[in-house]
């Protein structure tokens, strides 16, 4: 086990080659599935393979079209059928009675290869690529190079993993420790609740800030990087201070540009709060000089109004970073996940594919994103989906009903990513630039995550902007989450397997070993909106060592699992339940 | 001069010089009309969103993984999982997609007065 996880991956696994592929393909010369191609017949999310389109193949030996596996020899293309369970093996029987080279054959249905000597599918890369090719776009020739997306985003660079060694201090290192540190008193005194609960005042009408910020707390990777010392507050304001001296006169003297004071820190401000939570004094905390850095940062948002905790999430993420980026005079790859601490919790990769639906040329584009928003209609929004599904049929209807009769009962968290990566047919009305058509085309959105963050936050959208009838509302429905979520179904590998079947591809870089075993999420906060649109109140829910507790500004209280099942959830904040260990090249980033 | 054998057959089309006369059974023609009308196709798109709403398929995955744990990763086939995994997948169907299924190829064959 331990030898496969510190294999360097920087190739899809594939399978051995079989002993009678590689004989084939030494005999066939350089393009050995040249004829296949022609009978590659694509259609959104299936290819088959089919000699004129309207082919209903049948086996050639006993005429059965039924049955479920249907294999076409390569070299001479008899289609026979392979049912191991009936006791028919007209593939097999056919790949021994020809002579040699007769053993590979291609699933009719599926596109996939198959030797019926090994009985066992069989894996080849330009087989697979002039598949997924032809599904990408129709003309191989003219939508070619830019069909692979190219430019990866910059952190899926390979890394090795390693493994978890536990750090144990040397002999320096705890002469630091004891000199530097003064241990925390016990925390027996004050009450049972786990260390760092503590409440938060609202300083006029700031829950939506109280809310956000308890769950950030309470982030394991967050929590650990700030309570270990890796932004140190008085080290950071004095280096700043230093090293924004010449800037600041910079600043000056093009107009002082507004109230960006490069003074403000908000992973400083963090950093303060932090040692506050969890200094073991239980009394209600005000985090005032938070707030008032934060209002330099976002001077539009900034005031005693009620603000929404998604923005304001957004917004602070965006300050911890903007500061970082400025001190470390790095290139701005924000969202790259490697530029500050929020981002690496929170930054995921989204991916997206717009298929056009004349052509098939498929664009794809990659997003960073630091968090996913979800709607939350699966009765409206799915009905044009599922027509999409369902390809124009008559009873398009029909269907719809029968979905909207499964999923009318509560809607679910698993539904909404459902939902969100499900391919949506873009309307008339939103029609897409088509690069090889170069017209306007209607075209198949699909979304898909690349790279899970270490911390999975949804924003359920429950406050809704019509911009037809102009106005807004809030939707109050009841949204159920589960405590525990595997992303793996939603992820791109997921997507796309299911899109162009059981392939090695061309430009899959990432092995599945790898995101399979990092997809398993737990839930640790919810935060929750309840009154209306305009006026209402935020309250978080947080996880700690298998405890629920409400977190109402400076009031926290256990409560029941029930009780956050109930809860009205707007923010939901899933934090991986197995961390792994990559060699990074820089030591102790930042 | 022998004439130069082509290396590259394309695929032609297995042609019999006389097709044996066989009446078409029901079945067949049946499944004829369901592939032609397209419905087959959908089918088998209703039948697999089915199955993985209902965990059919992740109930399958986990079967496989099972054998082919059990197995050894590189000492199973293709055919052997299918030949394992099919009977107890054939039993596992639960029976309102039976019926779901049923009823629309009922629909059909109302529709098309076969």
């Amino acid at each position: 086990m331990s030898s496969n996880i510190n294999r360097s991956s920087s190739e899809p696994i594939s399978p051995p080659p079989c002993l009678h592929l590689t004989e084939f393909r030494s005999r066939n010369g350089s393009h050995p599935f040249r004829a296949l191609q022609d009978c590659l017949r694509v259609k959104p999310g299936r290819a088959s393979i089919r000699r004129d389109p309207h082919e209903v193949p049948r086996c050639s030996d006993c005429g059965e079209s039924a049955t479920s596996r249907l294999y076409a020899c390569i070299t001479c293309a008899t289609v026979s059928c392979h049912a191991p369970s009936g006791g028919l093996y007209h593939a097999a029987a056919h790949a021994t009675a020809m002579s040699a080279g007769h053993e590979i054959a291609v699933d009719v249905d599926r596109a996939e290869l198959f030797c019926c000597a090994c009985r066992d599918q069989i894996y080849d890369r330009d087989f697979d690529a002039a598949v997924v090719l032809a599904q990408t776009s129709a003309s191989t020739l003219g939508g070619g190079p830019s069909t692979i997306p190219s430019p990866r985003p910059e952190n899926l660079r390979k890394r090795r993993r390693v493994d978890y060694r536990p750090w144990s201090p040397d002999q320096h290192e705890r002469f630091l420790m004891g000199s530097g540190s003064s241990p925390l008193d016990s925390d027996n005194s004050s009450s049972d609740l786990p260390r760092g609960l503590r409440g938060l005042n609202n300083l006029g009408n700031t829950c939506f800030m109280n809310s956000v910020l308890q769950a950030l707390l309470h982030t394991p990777p967050l929590r650990n990087y700030f309570l270990s010392d890796k932004h140190n507050r008085y080290f950071c304001q004095k280096n700043g201070n230093a090293g924004n001296a010449e800037k600041r006169t910079a600043n000056d003297r093009d107009g002082g540009n507004g109230n960006r004071n490069s003074r403000v820190c908000l992973a400083c401000d963090l950093d303060a709060m932090f040692s506050a939570v969890f200094s073991g004094d239980r009394k209600p905390y005000s985090p005032a000089k938070f707030l008032y850095s934060w209002w330099q940062h976002a001077a539009n948002l900034s005031g005693y109004e009620q603000q929404d905790a998604h923005e304001f999430f957004i917004s602070m993420l965006d300050g911890i970073c903007e500061k970082v980026e400025r001190d470390r005079r790095k290139p701005h790859s924000q969202g790259s996940g490697d530029c500050c601490i929020a981002h690496r919790v929170f930054s995921g990769i989204l991916r997206s594919d717009v298929m056009c639906l004349a052509c098939g040329f498929t664009s794809t584009t990659y997003d960073p994103c630091v968090d996913i928003s979800l709607d939350l209609e699966p009765n409206q929004g799915g009905s044009s989906k599922i027509a999409t599904t369902t390809s124009k049929n008559s009873c398009a209807g029909e269907s719809d009903c029968m979905k909207t009769g499964q999923t009318c009962g509560t809607s679910t968290l698993r539904g909404c990513l459902e939902q969100f990566t499900r391919a949506e047919k873009l309307g008339s009305d939103q029609k897409f630039f088509c690069q090889q058509c170069q017209v306007r085309q209607e075209s198949l959105k699909q979304m898909s995550i690349r790279k899970l963050p270490l911390v999975s936050c949804f924003h359920i959208k429950r406050f809704e902007h019509s911009s037809t009838r102009k106005m807004s509302r809030k939707v109050d429905r009841y949204l159920q989450f589960p405590l525990s979520l595997d992303m793996s179904p939603y992820l791109s590998s997921s997507i796309l397997r299911s899109r162009f079947g059981n392939r090695i591809f061309p430009f899959d870089d990432e092995p599945d070993a790898t995101s399979e075993l990092a997809s398993e999420f737990e839930l640790f906060a919810v935060v929750t909106h309840s009154g209306k649109l305009d006026a209402g109140h935020y309250v978080t829910y947080l996880r700690l060592s298998n405890q629920w507790y409400k977190c109402d500004d400076a009031w926290i209280t256990q409560v029941d699992e029930n009780i956050v099942r109930a809860a009205q959830g707007y923010m939901m904040f899933y934090v991986q339940k197995m961390l792994h260990y990559k060699a990074t090249e820089r030591q102790g980033a930042s | 001069m022998k004439p130069k054998t082509s290396v590259n057959r394309p695929p032609t089309p297995d042609v019999l010089e006389n097709p044996p006369e066989r009446e078409p059974t029901l079945q067949e023609l049946l499944n004829i009309k369901l592939i032609e009308s397209g419905e087959k196709e959908r089918l088998m798109e209703l039948l697999r969103e089915r199955l993985v709403e209902c965990g059919w398929k992740d109930d399958m995955k986990a079967l496989c993984r099972a054998f082919v744990k059990k197995q050894g990763r590189n000492n199973v086939t293709v055919d052997e999982l299918v030949h394992v995994i099919t009977p107890k997948g054939r039993a596992s169907i639960p029976d309102s997609v039976k019926a779901e299924l049923l009823q629309r190829i009922r629909t059909f064959l109302m529709s098309a007065a076969v």
